[in-house]
């Protein structure tokens, strides 16, 4: 039998303030799937891809890529994790372009000349060839959040997690990304509300509502649910909602 | 955070806050005006701020650690003035023709600044820790801070928070990607450059913040809804505050003219 690429197991978190933000998640997600994690503010969708990370002290198991995450290989599971944070500009903190994507492959041990084809790959697959020497702070949000992308993709990771990747894009970033995104061949966590994009990118979708998860299965049927949608604070996707209304 | 224990209800908590930065203010005057190496009339100060601490029930834990993160200034003091000043040396030692000396006069002098700076230092943490910090700035206000100031505080209190957010969620997309083999020099580098990171993105939000409330039209004033009224008790406290201070220096000048 094959291991998941991404296995969790009963993972809870408490924040220190006492609200349970995650009471029992348990996924396993197979090499080169992607998946889309959907669920209302405050669901724990956020939690989740900080948890696997190992950023929040999380009960129950989290393996990632063969390595169970606990303190000594915290640092292994992060290198096999491109996480892509909601706000670019959290991602995005070196003086130049090519310097931010090279930060990862270098704090792999890697060396120069290594660094230096994994940064051109890396922005040859969002489209940012020549990027190199141009300062984050003054790039579009479309050309950020593929920037934010590339920084994670230098380290080639076996799993790509992106939270709310296609939040603030203008219809043709959005489209770019999408089609960027469906043309990888990463395991992929995408977090969002964007459910057209979701349905667009992912096979499959996992509802979490109240830190569990409430559904899970494919795209197609979960995002066509309306029932499950409203119940959880989601209404259906516009391209699906278009559809029925011409039926 | 800075005002953990001020939603307390003793009789202290319920002082007016002016009447009681005007007490501390006082007590911080006493203290400094003192003559150096007079320990005795120190001791009345000390006296009433234990009785203080005690009324508010502040736990001694808390305030004894506040006390220790302020203490590396007095620490520096304690260590440095008895090698440094003059006089009858107590102890001394060669060290290949440089010879070190501590000092009488030195160990006096040092004793001085670190009781004092103690005492200073409690009266503050007192008045923060049994007042609400938002009450203070107004009492601040009240008291005729230059307005400049109060705002800035306010503005300090209410933005900490998004600002250590800020930097956390920066410091956690650095790690996020950091597989701990970088050289020493890639760490500095990227260190820096989460602190720039971390400017930029302040005076962004800053500006973004004085656009919204110029949009509600802020005129530079805060708006201070409720001026509260001092009461009798207040005024009572405030004064026997000043007139003990006055007291406590009169008495030091008299007794070591």
């Amino acid at each position: 039998m094959d291991e998941p690429t991404l296995y969790l197991a009963d993972v809870r978190y408490r924040y220190p303030t006492g609200e349970e933000a995650l009471r029992g998640v348990t996924l396993s997600v197979g090499a080169g799937e992607r998946v889309g994690l959907i669920g209302p503010n405050g669901a724990g969708k956020s939690t989740l891809l900080l948890a696997i990370a190992g950023f929040v002290p999380a009960a129950g198991t989290v393996r990632l890529a063969g390595h169970t995450l606990s303190r000594a290989t915290v640092g292994h599971v992060r290198s096999h994790l491109g996480l892509v944070f909601q706000d670019p500009d959290d991602q995005l903190f070196m003086p130049r372009v090519g310097d931010d994507v090279a930060f990862g492959p270098s704090t792999m041990g890697l060396n120069p000349h290594e660094v230096h084809m994994r940064v051109h790959e890396a922005l040859e697959a969002v489209d940012l060839e020549g990027y190199e020497m141009r300062a984050p702070y003054h790039l579009s949000v479309g050309e950020k959040r593929r920037a934010a992308i590339a920084t994670v993709l230098a380290m080639r990771p076996q799993v790509l997690a992106l939270d709310e990747p296609s939040a603030n894009l203008d219809p043709r970033g959005r489209r770019r990304l999408i089609e960027l995104l469906r043309g990888m061949p990463n395991t992929m966590l995408v977090v969002g509300h964007d459910l057209d994009m979701i349905l667009e990118v992912c096979g499959r979708t996992v509802l979490l509502d109240g830190g569990r998860v409430v559904a899970d299965g494919p795209s197609g049927e979960i995002l066509a649910d309306r029932t499950l949608l409203e119940s959880h604070g989601l209404e259906l996707p516009l391209g699906l909602a278009a559809l029925r209304n011409q039926k | 955070m800075l005002d953990h224990f001020a939603s307390g209800a003793s009789p202290v908590h319920r002082l007016d806050p002016a009447a009681k930065t005007v007490a501390a203010l006082a007590a911080v005057l006493a203290t400094v005006l003192v003559g150096r190496g007079h320990f005795l009339p120190l001791a009345p100060v000390a006296a009433a701020l234990a009785v203080y601490h005690a009324i508010g029930r502040v736990p001694l834990k808390y305030s004894a650690k506040r006390l220790l993160i302020c203490s590396p200034f007095a620490a520096a003091a304690a260590v440095l003035f008895p090698l440094l000043e003059p006089g009858k040396a107590v102890w001394a030692a060669t060290l290949g023709g440089w010879t070190v000396a501590v000092t009488e006069e030195g160990l006096l002098r040092a004793a001085d600044i670190v009781s004092k700076f103690f005492l200073c230092v409690w009266a503050v943490l007192l008045l923060l820790s049994t007042t609400r910090f938002q009450d203070m700035i107004t009492a601040l206000g009240r008291l005729r801070v230059p307005r400049i100031l109060v705002t800035q505080m306010a503005f300090m209190y209410r933005y900490l928070w998004v600002l250590s957010d800020e930097a956390m969620r920066l410091r956690i997309a650095r790690a996020a990607r950091d597989c701990g083999y970088g050289s020493w020099r890639l760490r500095m580098r990227s260190t820096t450059a989460v602190v720039g990171m971390l400017f930029l993105r302040t005076l962004d939000r800053s500006e973004r913040i004085y656009r919204a409330m110029a949009a509600r039209g802020f005129d530079g004033r805060m708006g201070v809804a409720h001026a509260e009224k001092m009461r009798a008790t207040d005024w009572l406290f405030a004064i026997a505050a000043i007139a003990a201070a006055a007291g406590i220096v009169a008495w030091d000048r008299l007794a070591y003219a």
